[in-house]
């Protein structure tokens, strides 16, 4: 059985349909990219996983069990961390504290007590790299060290499922290497990974199938290299241009020139997306 | 925590510490001093009767801003609608009390369950609302409470209802002090818990703090109920201490107003600054208000001194002298920096 089934997914605002009939599973040890343009809905489709959206139509699955409706906490203590693509930290709080909040209440072994927490929260601060910055406030922390302590307080529930939206948007070169050595680290350590990403070195790096959404359905899902060639990604999505850049390094298949993000479609891979009420 | 490395030297804290607890110490026993019993004894009057009055209002503020603090502090959501449940406390003793007869000791033990009950039935839809619409929506609760008193027979409509007089202010004194004592152990506890980590995550970021797995409904309505019990504690002491309870005196709400400034100028989302907020305020509006003319002037210094606070010292005076901060022109232009972006 998959570890987490979608089935016929529709969600509206008023008269946009930010998903329309999305199908899709996700198998334990899966890493599955969710790639596509703005407003595609891909934040909504995570939405609705997390339960911070009710989905309108069609089902979403943990295992055999619906999930779709259910409060927010409940989805996060079956195992589902997730992290949101503009941070959302605590402020008054020390990295450290921020991440053992996770273990504080979503772990689904059991919720632990503060000092079991910190336990917690320290080893996995240093899986993130974020090991000797755990006493800093987190106003101290750069846009890529906040991004971190996202993961890290989702980490912290110790999931089985990890949603991760957009963690390596705005970031540098450097930066975008060591987060993806982080993803790979994650999901060693056994949890089954959904990622958004515009950055596409992310996606044929380190997923092993990726799903396409444009205008709210599925356009496209396979192994990312596959993806990436197909002529109706191209046209919605990365751009003529991109595809000529991509022939005219002529990569071999298995590994398409992964720096470049996406120029020239109608994507820009900022921080404005994130579709809220 | 790197606040440590700021803090006063140690002998500063210790004296500090010893000047509060003299006069702690001196607040909690000159009281017993001003009784018939003590004076025939021979022992120095150290209180009259109005610095009595003065020091049992303060202590109830105390429970009003601390019970303030849980909901609109620790939790985020500033609830204009407080005032509430001081009233329905008043008048679950009032009416318990004054027309059914019961002993004030039980009845005093319904008027937090009344009160915790109200903010249950109420707080499920309003903590739904945020920030402007919260306040706003327990400001008309708060309202609504007060006329529905006012135009209900049995309840006194708007004469109010009087209770068998208890002349001992010493007794109502020390009742307000324990209740002053249980709100401050009650908000220290709740920050040492699960529960009070949740509420801060709830005031942070309430959706975060929903998909790491606080149950954010569960929370918000447990602190409401929790403030709502401290501050219909209050109000039923009131009411007995009073001796007579009618909606403009317990359903004020400048009262409501006056438990925010509390809690907000003392430090909000601290132990301690709901309590320095409260005798700091009470003790200039009572300085101030002489009566006469001077009441007029006694508004606008309050009105002075609340704007120069929030310019000053946006976290509240406890931060201000104490933990993580120093009285400094450098600590003054780091939060006025802070204030104007």
């Amino acid at each position: 059985m998959s570890l987490l089934t979608a089935r016929d997914v529709g969600k509206r605002f008023g008269g946009v349909k930010a998903l329309d009939g999305v199908t899709f599973a996700v198998e334990a040890g899966d890493v599955l990219g969710i790639i596509g343009p703005n407003g595609a809905g891909k934040t909504t489709l995570l939405n609705c996983i997390s339960g911070l959206h009710r989905p309108d139509t069609g089902d979403i699955r943990w295992e055999a069990a619906s999930i779709s409706g259910m409060a927010p906490y409940r989805i996060a203590r079956l195992g589902i961390g997730r992290t949101f693509q503009i941070v959302r930290p605590f402020p008054s709080m020390t990295v450290r504290e921020n991440t053992a909040m996770g273990a504080l209440f979503g772990r689904p072994q059991g919720r632990l007590q503060p000092g079991a927490a910190l336990a917690v929260a320290d080893q996995v601060l240093d899986v993130v790299g974020l090991g000797e910055k755990r006493h800093y406030p987190v106003l101290r922390l750069t846009v890529s060290d906040r991004k971190r302590l996202e993961v890290a307080r989702a980490l912290a529930m110790q999931p089985r499922l990890l949603l991760l939206d957009e963690v390596m948007a705005g970031l540098n070169h450097v930066e975008v290497e060591e987060a993806l050595e982080m993803v790979r680290r994650v999901h060693q350590s056994g949890v089954t990974i959904v990622l958004i990403e515009h950055v596409m070195k992310v996606i044929v790096g380190v997923c092993r199938r990726a799903l396409v959404l444009n205008f709210g359905r599925t356009l496209v899902e396979g192994p990312p290299a596959e993806v990436l060639k197909d002529p109706r990604v191209i046209e919605a999505y990365l751009g003529e241009r991109y595809a000529r850049a991509q022939q005219a390094t002529a990569p071999p298949p298995s590994a398409p020139h992964p720096d470049a993000p996406p120029q020239g479609g109608r994507e820009n891979p900022d921080e404005r997306e994130e579709v809220e009420e | 925590m790197s606040a440590a490395g700021r803090r006063l030297p140690r002998w500063a804290r210790r004296s500090v510490f010893a000047i509060v607890a003299l006069a702690l110490a001196f607040v909690i026993l000159a009281p017993l001093t001003s009784i018939d019993a003590a004076q025939q004894a021979g022992l120095p009057l150290l209180t009259d009767k109005l610095w009595f009055r003065i020091a049992t209002t303060v202590a109830m503020f105390i429970v009003m801003a601390s019970g303030w603090n849980i909901i609109g502090g620790l939790t985020g959501y500033a609830s204009f609608g407080n005032v509430a449940f001081f009233g329905l406390g008043a008048y679950t003793v009032g009416v318990l009390v004054g027309n059914r007869g019961w002993p004030f000791a039980l009845a005093l033990l319904a008027a937090p369950l009344v009160a915790a009950i109200f903010a249950l039935i109420v707080g499920l839809p309003l903590l739904r609302l945020r920030g402007h619409y919260f306040a706003v929506a327990t400001l008309g609760v708060g309202v609504a409470v007060g006329e529905i008193v006012n135009n209900v027979g049995p309840l006194g409509a708007s004469t109010g209802l009087f209770l068998p007089i208890v002349r001992s202010d010493l007794i109502f004194f020390y009742l307000m002090l324990g209740a002053a004592v249980l709100a401050v152990l009650t908000t220290w506890f709740i920050l040492r818990t699960r529960f009070g980590y949740g509420l801060l995550a709830i005031r942070e970021n309430e959706e975060a703090a929903a998909v790491i797995g606080v149950n954010t409904t569960f929370y918000k309505v447990a602190a409401f109920c929790v403030a709502a019990a401290l501050t219909g504690l209050a109000g039923g002491i009131f009411a007995q201490w009073n001796s007579f309870v009618n909606p403009e005196n317990v359903f004020a709400i400048s009262d409501n107003v006056q438990m925010i400034l509390m809690a907000v100028i003392g430090g909000a989302g601290t132990v301690l600054g709901p309590v320095a907020g409260a005798i700091a305020l009470e003790l200039i509006i009572q300085t101030l208000a002489g009566g006469g003319s001077g009441s007029v002037y006694s508004q606008i210094g309050l009105g002075v001194l609340l704007a120069a606070c929030v310019i000053f010292i946006p976290r509240g005076v406890i931060d201000f002298f104490g933990g993580q901060s120093r009285l400094s022109m450098r600590y003054l232009r780091q939060t006025l920096r802070e204030t104007s972006a």
